[in-house]
């Protein structure tokens, strides 16, 4: 004996879009509404404080002076040599890093060997470094830039150690009893392998990169955003310290995110999956 | 003696995650369970018998309607209303004893009186032995028994299961039904069982709720009286009296899933 | 066999085969660079104004420590004893920002964690001062606190709560909501939700946060003395690195690597891995 529900369907409401309802529900709508509240707080502050031109400049403050920046082309001129510091500086990390790591990872023996020493200046953050190179060479770009090298190479060639050493051994005499070339070996085997630490290893280099560009701007004194910011900090400027904070934790999260998260995620499901 | 747990006219609506639209999920239900008494709750997917089961614990606030346990409205949840959920829910964290000896640390029982008593529940489940043990290290049958136990332990006035055989294999629940069985002798606990099926529901219970399907409302009510220690298996799967209240209540759910089985 | 085989026999046994070739090979390279430096202060090949020799390395502490008057002067942080004075200012400010900064950022974590609104409100948030690396606080830090002691801990205590508080809310995040409600329904309150539910689910997480919390804050405090602060050890190879005083350097630089690879081998990696081995065991975090 079948059974039929009554119709008591409510009168049919308009159904927001899927992709509002996942914005608020995903906290979308609370996050914009915590982000006005900050910027109210913030600006109650200012407003109450002694000398907020020094302390803490209003939200407004910040904006005309960021679009004032903008304008005179200085902002993205230090933007520009900060950034170009930092990919410079990633790139020669990389060509150096993941060969040296490669071949250092080959041989159990070798690796074995270099595993805690290339820990060891892993450890020794660039900044720690910096006051010896400047004995050596001075306030120089040079200077600036083999510390941002020095913070870059070490990560990425003691993650890509770890990982072609973590290759079971078998993958490589299973090829060497078909009679491949060393050079095949690595081509097909290694890198492959040990894609998923190079990813991670350049992700990591490049994040401590990034905070050595900054701090080393500061304290040789070339220009780009850390520098920027510390000078604004020595002149009285507070409202351009205060951007240049947004600007390098947005840059940050634009090249985190949009740059080496994908690729880190991409290379490990498309090698990672595969070789584990 | 008025019945433990109370339903009167109980309705619940919520927006669905995804669509935003209203989902109705219960209709007006009514229904009493007596001290003692072993219920089952079944029906087609998505007629509300999770929903149900959460409001009664009280993990779910609701509207319209009563649930009284006791004579007391249903708040919040409490350890009077002891749950045992579908994914066990027992803490990675802690050994067997800790799971099951937790609803009376919670109690703040001393250390020596919930040993022992714990102990009890241990070995009523029979987990004897396995007092040290870690979760990862039981099956999923094992995980199920102790997820009981915990619950029992706590002593609650009504028990309430959330399909808790779901997870596991047939072999298992078979088992585990038979266990339940014989526990539900011992403790004699009020108890409501959610589950889908029916030869479950049929076994285990001195009463089932049968539901419609979506907007779930009480369709029928199917009273077994076998005694509780001829509960066996083997030998009710033979006999008659049994198979025809499994195949009424059966035939009842069967009509509530659509025939193009998309429920 | 004789006592030397019978010993290193013994000394395999104990310690395990392939852990003391480990050592051995990996000590090779260390003494491979301090054989070189030697060799370089000998034969000249790079001046003492780029390779300092060892011994005035040795000798800066003494120099340093000139007119420090003994342990008591040590422990009260006489004006005389500028070493220990520098490795205890850096040293401290970390002992006190983990204590002001680990239950804060843990507390926090949890209470956000635990709602499913709050934490996905507050996880960009969170993204976002961690982005801001501590070192780009440092000007900011200058303005309100001026250059000193204050400005450095800000920046350390900044780095390690939003370090701490992110992963804990991370690790909460990911405790199965079936688990609390399997307490609640047992009759626990809030408070042993908290302490019985939460926190030993999203401690896997919380170790990792509190190490990773250590690794940038070390770093971000070095730099920050350099940059603004008037003690510590960044600020002396600062300042030393500026009067060419290079043993100095090499000196602040080599008890920088020793104090952080002490710390982090003898103290954080085996708490982390006993944590989550332990863990790793009864539960893993999804």
């Amino acid at each position: 004996m079948a059974t039929t529900s009554p119709s008591l369907s409510p009168r049919p409401r308009p159904v927001p879009s899927a992709r509002w309802r996942r914005f608020t529900k995903g906290g979308g709508a609370e996050l914009l509404i915590l982000l006005v509240g900050i910027i109210v707080l913030w600006s109650t502050i200012s407003s109450l404080i002694p000398n907020p031109s020094r302390y803490l400049p209003a939200p407004l403050t910040v904006i005309f002076s960021s679009s004032d920046m903008l304008w005179k082309g200085l902002l993205p001129n230090y933007v520009g040599q900060t950034i170009w510091r930092l990919v410079l500086g990633s790139i020669l990390g990389l060509l150096v890093g993941i060969p040296f790591g490669i071949l250092l990872g080959l041989n159990r023996t070798v690796s074995d060997m270099f595993y805690p020493i290339l820990n060891f200046f892993q450890s020794i953050s660039g900044i720690a470094i910096l006051p010896i190179i400047v004995v050596w060479w001075g306030n120089s770009e040079q200077t600036v830039f083999t510390v941002i090298l020095y913070t870059a190479l070490f990560p990425i060639a003691f993650n890509v150690l770890a990982g072609v050493r973590g290759i079971p051994i078998i993958y490589i005499n299973v090829m060497r009893s078909l009679g491949a070339s060393n050079m095949r070996i690595i081509r097909d085997v290694i890198i492959p392998g040990a894609m998923p630490n190079i990813a991670t290893g350049a992700r990591l280099g490049i994040g401590f990169a990034w905070r050595a560009v900054i701090a080393g701007e500061m304290l040789v004194g070339k220009r780009g955003l850390g520098w920027m910011i510390f000078t604004a900090q020595d002149t009285d400027h507070t409202d351009q310290v205060i951007l240049g904070m947004v600007m390098i934790g947005t840059i940050w999260i634009l090249i985190d995110r949009f740059a080496l998260r994908p690729i880190e995620a991409d290379t490990i499901q498309r090698w990672g999956l595969v070789q584990r | 003696m008025p019945p433990k747990l109370v339903v009167q006219g109980l309705s619940h609506h919520y927006p669905d995650e995804y669509t935003g639209e209203d989902v109705h999920a219960l209709d007006n239900v009514s229904l009493d369970v007596e001290e003692g008494v072993f219920a089952a709750v079944v029906g087609p997917s998505g007629c509300g018998k999770t929903t149900l089961l959460n409001i009664l614990a009280g993990l779910l606030p609701y509207h319209k309607g009563h649930v009284k346990v006791d004579g007391v409205d249903v708040k919040g949840p409490s350890p009077d209303r002891g749950v045992v959920f579908q994914e066990h829910a027992i803490l990675p964290w802690r050994t067997v004893a800790r799971n099951i000896g937790h609803g009376l640390e919670i109690q703040g029982m001393p250390g020596p009186e919930r040993s022992t008593r714990t102990q009890e529940f241990i070995d009523l489940v029979n987990l004897t032995g396995f007092e040290d043990r870690y979760p990862h290290e039981l099956s999923g049958g094992m995980k199920q028994r102790v997820a009981l136990a915990r619950t029992l332990c706590a002593n609650p006035v009504v028990m309430l299961m959330d399909e808790p055989f779901a997870a596991v294999d047939a072999q298992t629940r078979i088992t585990l039904q038979e266990e339940l069985n014989r526990i539900a002798m011992a403790t004699k606990k009020t108890t409501l069982l959610i589950t889908h099926n029916v030869d479950e529901a049929a076994f285990l219970g001195d009463k089932c709720f049968v539901f419609t399907r979506r907007p779930g409302k009480l369709k029928a009510t199917v009273s077994i009286d076998i005694p509780r220690d001829k509960r066996i298996w083997q030998d009710l799967l033979h006999d008659p009296e049994f198979v025809a209240k499994r195949d009424e209540i059966l035939t009842l759910v069967r009509e509530e899933v659509s025939p193009h089985g998309d429920d | 066999m004789n006592a030397i085989q019978t010993l290193s026999v013994a000394i395999q046994k104990r310690f395990g085969r392939q852990r003391i070739r480990k050592i051995a090979l990996g000590s090779i390279p260390f003494l491979v660079l301090l054989t070189l430096w030697r060799m370089n202060t000998v034969n000249e090949w790079l001046p003492p104004v780029y390779i300092p020799p060892m011994a005035s390395v040795a000798e800066a502490i003494v120099i340093l420590q000139d007119e420090c008057t003994g342990l008591a002067g040590i422990f009260s942080m006489h004006q005389g004893c500028q070493f220990t004075n520098h490795v205890l200012s850096s040293m401290g400010r970390v002992g006190l920002a983990l204590i002001i900064g680990v239950p804060t950022g843990i507390a926090f974590g949890v209470l956000a964690g635990m709602n499913r609104r709050i934490s996905n409100t507050l996880e960009p948030i969170g993204v976002f001062a961690n982005a801001i690396s501590g070192i780009a606080w440092v000007p900011l830090a200058i303005v309100w606190f001026g250059i000193g002691a204050m400005t450095t801990l800000f920046i350390l205590l900044n780095t390690i709560f939003w370090l701490v508080f992110f992963n804990t809310l991370l690790g909460v995040r990911g405790v199965p909501r079936a688990l609390e409600n399997s307490v609640l329904t047992l009759g626990g309150n809030r408070w042993n939700i908290i302490t019985q539910v939460y926190i030993p689910g999203a401690l896997p997480s919380i170790v990792t946060g509190v190490r990773m919390s250590m690794g940038f804050g070390w770093r971000a405090l070095i730099a920050a003395e350099m940059i603004g602060g008037s003690s510590g050890l960044g600020f002396m190879i600062f300042v030393s690195a500026s009067e060419y005083k290079i043993e100095e350097v090499f000196l602040g630089v080599l008890v920088i690597a020793v104090i952080w690879m002490i710390t982090d081998r003898s103290f954080l990696v085996p708490l982390e891995k006993w944590t989550i081995q332990r863990w790793g065991l009864v539960w893993r975090p999804s």
